[in-house]
């Protein structure tokens, strides 16, 4: 029976993935991994570290080694490797959840390059890369904040807030072309994001190479008109899709979920019940 | 009853850690049931031990003769002389017989042997019998089988001074599931239960990976990928793997397996020595079975001396003015054979381009099974996978079995202080399973060379409008047409709404688990809801019986293409 319900369960996130993530936020099912979180790789890993992690966890998972309760696991790390390890399925994947991941990141403000010292203030600094002429004045004065990276021949900030205030303030003045700025602590993420150097397709010989936008702010304001669409769109989709699922459906799924998740600890919960009756 | 033991030992297999700590652990038994030769090994602690029967043998022919009131199998009988296993009284190359219908060429190849095979053809179970006191006595394949393991059984257990349950046994890749139930219901037979399924080469796979893995702990190097092509041809099959292989884990990349081996060298060589032999081979009576006997023990005696020497003398006198004085050289036996050859090749092309691995990427190639020391087929694979040599480090003739030793030790929950047991097998589904649809077409639903465990789905719809019910018939197979596939079962899924032509959407979900258990769900959604209409439909395959052969034919003459199902085109 668990096996059929579990099938239902993997038939809806099969077809509809969108109403999956918001669904788990209104019924409280457990948490739903992607792809990379399943096989517990980055974002940007090789093939290679995908096939050590993923046979990694099939030592762990697989039926042969964890009985019959590895079975619903080893699936999903089979479908995760089958997408990831391939280069056609692994593109279109990763642009199925691209979207989220930046998103997620700018709701949060903090998951750009940078990090936080200290609690999160209203505004951020932000280094236009395109702008910068190397010339370390910054890292100079506050060099915990700042970190000049030698490969791309820029300066860049590591941590937000790394030095007292009068450092920072007397190193954003001692930029010569003034290409440091103070920017809302909600446009970092998407701004960090994209003055990254981005690889860029080439034909044959010609145009290979990285590339960035030329103005970044221009770029991440067109960005974000894009993710509020997208977001739109999403939540469209997730309107007419969540009426499709009566109440007595989500609860039939969370319990068959809770059940797998059960399932893990019934040798412990019985331990305790035999305690519990021998008292 | 046996079913019924059979579930509840399956029940007690996921507490296999608690067992393991006790002095005696449970630790499943590989065997490997050849079309000639079978053996037993055992983790023994520290290694794989092959277990030796009374005489002081690890490999023992599969046989049963027929004599008396009791029969008696290879494992303990001691043949007085080789005619004996000629003589009629005695069964075997069971593994060729079991499971096939009286159609299969295969069974029709096994008309030459000296025990009865009759076949009606068309398609039900073929009759065999052996000569007991100048009179043909009936059994059947999985009795010859389960009185050869009864005897193995006992061997294993006086030996292991424990009873003996769970077995890890391995399989030709061509087998299909209507085939393994066979075995396993003659495994049931002997008291006996099926922890693993393993095609051959994926045991012999593991044991490479094995032994990759201590080469790695000795040189205290990086566990690098490598990937390696196993063949595998014994008496009775041919096959081949290709696995990626890190760490102690062999993942099967894909697999292939023909029914072509040493027997059919066997049989073609009769026949060049003596051009017209097929009437006496087919004769079976009294005399001619003794000079078939002697025809067969020569040519066997001359393939073998093949290996080691570029030409041989045959010289037999096989009585009614008929003998045979000739000398066979190694091309000779490489025209004669040149199909089997042939086949092999294309076997070894078609699993290395399944699996998408270069020739160059391959780190070794493992020639193992009894035929492999024939020469033609040792610079067949070699030239073929463009290396100079082949893989020195295991056994030939007992890597399959030291494989399916190991896999018994991980499956049972048993781990090594010194990591040998830190193993996995992923394996890969060896044929395709789908359903019939659109017309006679097979639908794969599960294509050849998933990895194991493997759950996918596919949504088909009605021919007709107001079709209420639709026969689906699970095929397995490599084929593009259903009559090319064996049909594993069949159900009617009942209750669809009255609707137009290709409006209801019928959902077919088939389920893989590591034992390799096939459970097909069917169910109907109308569009606009997420409910299924009816009771989903859970069976496990394969459902037929005997006399499968003719299933689809009669459904078909029943039914025509009334219950038919077209599959959805996903826009």
């Amino acid at each position: 029976m668990s096996l059929l319900l579990s099938w239902f369960h993997l038939r809806r996130r099969l077809r509809c993935p969108k109403i999956r993530c918001c669904n788990q936020r209104a019924s409280s099912v457990r948490i739903e991994k992607n792809y990379y979180e399943l096989l517990g790789v980055s974002v940007d890993s090789t093939p290679q570290e995908i096939k050590e992690a993923y046979r990694k966890l099939q030592k762990k998972y697989h039926p042969d080694i964890a009985g019959q309760q590895g079975h619903e696991h080893t699936l999903m790390l089979n479908e995760a490797y089958k997408v990831l390890v391939r280069d056609d399925l692994r593109r279109g994947y990763d642009a199925s959840i691209g979207n989220t991941r930046v998103r997620l990141g700018r709701n949060n403000g903090v998951a750009g390059y940078s990090s936080w010292n200290g609690a999160l203030r209203p505004h951020a600094l932000f280094v236009d890369e395109n702008a910068c002429i190397g010339c370390r004045e910054c890292v100079h004065y506050a060099s915990n904040t700042f970190l000049f990276d030698e490969a791309v021949g820029c300066a860049r900030v590591k941590v937000q807030y790394g030095d007292d205030d009068r450092k920072i303030e007397v190193s954003v003045e001692s930029c010569p072309v003034n290409c440091i700025h103070w920017v809302d602590k909600e446009e970092l993420a998407v701004l960090e994001f994209l003055i990254r150097p981005q690889a860029k397709e080439g034909k044959g010989v010609f145009g290979q190479g990285w590339e960035r936008p030329a103005n970044v702010f221009m770029a991440a304001k067109s960005f974000n008109r894009q993710l509020k669409q997208q977001a739109d769109n999403h939540r469209d989709n997730v309107g007419a899709a969540a009426e499709e699922e009566t109440p007595a459906q989500a609860e039939a799924r969370a319990n068959a979920s809770m059940k797998i998740e059960m399932e893990k600890y019934s040798v412990f919960w019985n331990l305790v019940k035999g305690i519990f009756w021998n008292k | 009853m046996a079913e019924q033991q059979y579930t509840v030992a399956s029940d007690s297999e996921t507490t296999g850690e608690e067992k393991s700590s006790s002095t005696y652990p449970d630790i499943a038994i590989g065997v490997d049931i050849g079309t000639s030769q079978c053996s037993v090994a055992v983790w023994n602690g520290s290694q794989v031990e092959l277990l030796k029967n009374t005489r002081n043998q690890k490999l023992m022919l599969s046989y049963v003769t027929f004599k008396d009131e009791t029969p008696s199998g290879g494992i303990s009988n001691q043949l007085n002389h080789e005619y004996e296993m000629l003589s009629g009284s005695t069964i075997f190359n069971m593994k060729r017989l079991i499971g096939r219908v009286d159609t299969d060429p295969v069974v029709h190849a096994s008309k030459k042997l000296p025990f009865l095979v009759q076949t009606l053809n068309i398609g039900v179970r073929p009759f065999i019998a052996a000569l007991v006191n100048n009179a043909w006595r009936s059994t059947t394949p999985e009795e010859v089988l389960a009185i050869f393991l009864v005897e193995l059984r006992a061997m294993a257990e006086l030996q292991l001074k424990r009873p003996i349950r769970n077995v890890v046994l391995t399989v030709p890749v061509s087998f299909s599931r209507f085939q393994l139930t066979r075995i396993e219901r003659a495994c049931a037979m002997a008291g006996l239960h099926v922890l693993r399924l393993m095609p051959e080469p994926t045991a012999v796979a593991l044991l490479y990976a094995q032994q990759q893995q201590q080469t790695v702990h000795e040189n205290m190097g990086s566990g690098s990928e490598k990937n390696a092509l196993i063949f595998n041809m014994g008496a009775g099959y041919t096959d081949v793997a290709v696995t990626a292989t890190a760490g102690g884990v062999s993942q099967i990349k894909a697999l292939a397996g023909a029914a072509v081996g040493g027997e059919d060298i066997l049989q073609n060589m009769m026949g060049h020595l003596l051009p017209d032999s097929e009437g006496l081979l087919l004769s079976h009576g009294i005399k001619d079975i003794r000079r078939m006997g002697m025809l067969r023990v020569a040519t066997q005696d001359a393939i073998h001396r093949l290996s080691f020497q570029t030409s041989v003398k045959v010289d037999v006198d096989l009585g009614n003015g008929t003998n045979i004085c000739r000398t066979i050289n190694w091309e000779e036996f490489e025209e004669v054979n040149l199909k089997v050859f042939e086949k092999c090749e294309s076997l070894i092309r078609q699993c290395l381009h399944d699996a998408k691995v270069d020739i160059e990427d391959l780190t070794d190639v493992v020639l193992v099974g009894g035929c492999s020391s024939i020469p033609k087929l040792r610079t067949l694979v070699k030239d073929v996978c463009k290396k100079q040599e082949l893989y020195q480090g295991m056994n030939p003739l007992e890597a399959a079995v030291a494989g399916a030793a190991l896999e018994g030790a991980v499956a049972s929950g048993v781990s090594d202080p010194f990591g040998n047991l830190d193993l996995l097998t992923i394996q890969a589904t060896p044929l395709a399973i789908g359903v019939r649809a659109d017309g006679k077409e097979f639908v794969p639903i599960i294509p050849r060379n998933t990895t194991m465990p493997a759950r996918r789905e596919l949504s088909f719809t009605t021919t007709h409008a107001n079709q209420t019910e639709a026969l689906i018939l699970i095929y397995e197979g490599e084929g593009t047409k259903v009559e090319e596939n064996h049909l594993l079962g069949y159900f009617k899924l009942v209750g669809i709404p009255p609707a137009p032509q290709g409006v209801p959407e019928i959902n077919i979900c088939m389920d893989i688990d590591a034992s390799h258990v096939l459970r097909v769900f069917a169910g109907v959604m109308m569009p606009g809801s997420e409910h299924p209409v009816a009771p989903f439909m859970e069976v496990r395959m394969p459902t037929v019986d005997d006399g499968h052969g003719w299933c689809a034919e009669v459904l078909h003459r029943a039914y025509g293409s009334t219950l038919d199902l077209v599959t959805v085109h996903k826009k």
